[in-house]
């Protein structure tokens, strides 16, 4: 399969009479996208601001960020399963709007500590040492602030609000089509069967993803794969490009991992760089991270004989979503590819000891020879003082803390975009 | 001219040995044994003005008032920096060493150093508050482990970056710091395990922690006559939380009577525990702490008493040594009040 | 002389790994020993004959890390 992804570099935007992209500029006729967004039932209204990189803006309750992507190829759909019908993604080619983002702003005040509903109270600042270390403190963001209609309950409201955003993801993109790419990159991948031709000697390496934890319940009619959230499914092969091009999203509550994310999906560019010179590239195994131990191994258990005695994997990446029992899952999934004969290496945010204070370090979940590959993906909770703004997106009042438009200080769990589950940035923790 | 402080037990003070090991605290004007080589490495830079001699069992036996009367003797003579041991491998002069570090730099305000060898129980109980070189098992490392110890106190006098522990000598005093590596955490992760797959060495970025083994206790044999207790790590307290149990990095413990309760009520108890959604075990605490079937079984004469309080913390991003420290609490209170087994229910 | 305890966990491989040496498989964490899919009576049947195989437990003389399940 072929992927060809065209990026038309935004480098500012603004309301306009019609939603187009000129001159590096995102005109977006929000009446418009109000509109596309309100057929929704599930909304009462819906609120659409911009923020631009540099301004003194605070984005309150954001959920999910979302890159505009829309398909440009005849027969082609986006996001299929939500906004476009059912069809193979990962083919033809898709037009990026680099430097925006779709930012979900969820409207709720309280939170529920364990629950899944949780309007998590991260932000985005986009001036700033917030900005400095976030994604998206550096994007050009297009923020939708929907509320909720009566007798929405909050799980509708979640799978209404991811919807919302990959339309808008979509309807922005479509105004990049027919423009001049600034940048075309290409991620070519044949199927297993000829995968391997010419490559014998290179080690076949597979990509074990995990991409839901059920620590939180699963959203019924939040789209995570083709449409649909999957919290019963065996680990399944699919194709990169599938997971480049819309197939799939971050489930909420998003930790640590927006779609964002997964669209320019890291681990999967470095596998692709390195095919054919260090590795051939054999594959992504999507697995979920369950919440009680029976079902941990026999997760762990199919995934390593999928990757094992189907895929023939020599070596595999594993990452995880969601917290600590998902980082348990991971290192059983790792601990048996061992015991398999396929060499693992794994990547990890670590859940140091205290929230307010990272001096007690951190241990792993999980103590198991084998594991003995482990790339830190960073300290969750280490703190930023972030200055007073002058301009807070988001529903007036809502934060559990205090006035958030003065100077707080926030751990960078709590700020999103500054850390990533797949090892987008550059962050390393380092034991002193 | 630094003027420095030093700390040393009965035997390396040239008292005694084990028959000293109950003096208390007592000051020599100047060095004293090691302090020769405390007072070499420091050369013409600083001297060292005074000297505490402590028995390691008076000290090991009431470390804080044993602090506060080394802090009394040293104060008078306004150390600018506080260098104790080195211990080696002595377990209550490692205790003493760390102490006393931790309060020269908590109450006299000064930098202090240490040295151990990584057996020594000091280690693990100081090294996130004070730091402690890393030394030979014995004082044949003396003159190495002093040359060490005064090199770094240097770097904390003159408050220059510390580096990393394996770099600077001392052991990791289990702080995470995020820094920004050369590349992202994608290509580190896909090299790391190119690496591995040639057979060639590499260093992961996360250790493995290693737990110790605790042998198993016998088995009750009269289960019938046998005082069962309850201890959970699920934060069940009382409403109100009266002794405040953290809901996460917890360093306490409480005990709460069930004597003649049949069932644990709902309307009592809450749940102090940010790891877990704990809706149902509000609903019915028994479902955490499962006092209803054990009284019933006890009325059956199946065992012999359910123990009359329950025992609670909360498990969630625990220090292991803090939760050692508790269960230990817990376990000295069990065994005083004639316990014979445990069910201990975690989350 | 130490004190036999039994720890009931669902996430047993924590258990294992710490040095616990009588395990027990709980229900879920987030209710150990219970299961609201039950109505009250059964539920409390369930505890009960949790609690009585964790007693056996007790019972049992163990040389190293033991898990019942």
């Amino acid at each position: 399969m072929r992927l060809e992804l065209n990026t038309v570099i935004i480098r500012d935007i603004q309301f306009a009479d019609k939603t187009m992209v000129s001159n590096g500029v995102l005109h977006v006729n929000r009446s418009e996208l109000e509109g596309l967004l309100l057929e929704d039932p599930r909304f009462s209204r819906v609120d659409i601001e911009l923020a631009r990189p540099g301004e003194k803006c605070r984005i309150l309750q954001v959920g999910d960020v979302i890159e505009p992507r829309a398909k440009t190829s005849p027969g082609d759909e986006d996001f299929p399963g939500v906004v476009g019908g059912q069809v193979p993604v990962g083919r033809g080619s898709t037009c990026v709007l680099g430097g925006a983002a779709v930012v979900l702003s969820d409207y709720r005040e309280k939170r529920e500590v364990g629950k899944s509903t949780d309007p998590s109270g991260e932000i985005i600042d986009m001036s700033g040492p917030g900005a400095e270390a976030s994604i998206y403190g550096k994007t050009y963001n297009i923020v939708l602030l929907p509320t909720p209609s009566d007798g929405t309950n909050p799980q509708e409201y979640q799978a209404a609000l991811k919807i919302a955003g990959l339309r808008t993801a979509a309807y922005l993109a479509k105004a990049g089509t027919g423009i001049t790419p600034d940048a075309t990159e290409v991620f070519e991948l044949p199927p297993l069967t000829e995968v391997k031709a010419g490559f014998e000697r290179l080690p076949r390496v597979v990509y074990i993803f995990q991409i839901l934890s059920l620590q939180f319940d699963a959203i019924p009619g939040e789209p995570v794969l083709y449409g649909r959230n999957v919290p019963g499914i065996v680990p399944a092969l699919i194709h990169p490009n599938e997971v480049l091009d819309g197939a799939l999203t971050s489930p909420s509550p998003t930790l640590n991992l927006q779609t964002y994310q997964i669209q320019n999906q890291p681990i999967i560019k470095e596998l692709y760089k390195r095919h054919g010179k260090d590795l051939c590239f054999t594959g992504v195994i999507v697995t979920t991270a369950p919440n009680n131990m029976t079902e941990i191994e026999r997760v762990s258990n199919m995934t390593a004989t999928l990757a094992k005695y189907t895929v023939g994997a020599d070596g595999a990446v594993l990452t995880k979503t969601g917290g600590g029992a998902p980082e348990l899952t991971m290192a059983m999934t790792a601990q048996l590819c061992e015991r398999l004969g396929i060499k693992t290496a794994i990547a990890m945010l670590h859940m140091a000891a205290d929230v307010s204070d990272p001096r007690y370090g951190a241990t792993t979940i999980f103590s198991m020879p084998e594991v003995d590959a482990i790339v830190s993906m960073g300290v969750p909770f280490m703190r930023l003082t972030l200055p007073p703004v002058e301009r807070i997106i988001g529903r007036a009042g809502a934060s559990a803390e205090g006035p958030v438009s003065g100077e707080i200080v926030r751990a960078i769990n709590n700020i999103r975009g500054t850390l990533c589950q797949l090892g987008s940035s550059r962050l390393k923790a380092v034991r002193y | 001219m630094i003027r420095v402080a030093h700390y040393v037990n009965q035997f390396f003070g040239g008292i005694g040995g084990e028959d000293k090991a109950d003096m208390p605290p007592r000051l020599v004007e100047g060095m004293v044994g090691p302090g020769k080589a405390v007072q070499a490495a420091l050369g013409d830079q600083g001297e060292v003005v005074a000297t505490v001699i402590c028995g390691d069992n008076y000290f090991a036996e009431h470390v804080e008032r044993a602090s506060e009367e080394v802090r009394e003797l040293l104060r008078p003579y306004k150390p600018d920096l506080l260098v104790a041991g080195p211990a080696f491998n002595a377990g209550r002069y490692g205790i003493a060493c760390g102490a006393t570090c931790r309060m020269a730099q908590n109450n006299l305000g000064i930098p202090a150093i240490t040295g151990m060898y990584e057996g020594n129980p000091g280690v693990d109980l100081y090294r996130r508050d004070v730091y402690i070189i890393q030394t030979k098992d014995s004082a044949r490392g003396m003159v190495d482990a002093v040359n060490k110890m005064v090199t770094f106190a240097g770097k904390l006098l003159r408050k220059e970056n510390i580096g990393r522990p394996a770099e600077e000598g001392y052991f990791a005093r289990g702080q995470l710091i995020n820094e920004t590596a050369d590349r992202i955490g994608a290509e580190r992760v896909v090299e790391m395990l190119l690496a591995k797959l040639r057979g060639e060495p590499f260093e992961s970025e996360v250790a493995r922690p290693v737990y110790d083994r605790v042998k198993p206790a016998l088995r009750i044999k009269d289960i019938h006559s046998a005082t069962i207790a309850l201890v959970t790590d699920g934060g069940l307290v009382p409403k109100g939380n009266p002794d405040k149990i953290e809901m996460i990095t917890a360093t306490r413990f409480g005990r709460y009577d069930i004597k003649n309760i049949d069932t644990l009520n709902p309307e009592a108890y809450e749940v102090s525990h940010g790891g877990y959604d704990s809706t149902l075990v509000r609903q019915d605490p028994n479902r955490l702490v499962p006092v209803d079937a054990m009284r019933d079984l006890e009325r059956e004469g199946v065992i012999g008493k359910l123990h009359d309080t329950f025992y609670s913390t909360t498990g969630l991003a625990s220090i292991v040594v803090i939760m050692k420290k508790v269960g230990q609490g817990i376990a000295e209170s069990l065994k005083a009040e004639g316990v014979s087994g445990v069910i201990l229910t975690s989350t | 002389m130490g004190i036999p305890a039994v720890q009931l966990s669902a996430v047993i491989a924590v258990a294992e790994m710490v040095g616990s040496n009588r395990i027990m498989l709980a229900q879920k964490i987030v209710n150990p020993v219970g299961n609201a899919d039950l109505d009250p009576v059964e539920e409390k049947k369930l505890r009960r004959s949790m609690v009585k195989k964790a007693l056996t437990a007790l019972q049992a003389d163990v040389e190293k890390q033991t898990v019942l399940r």
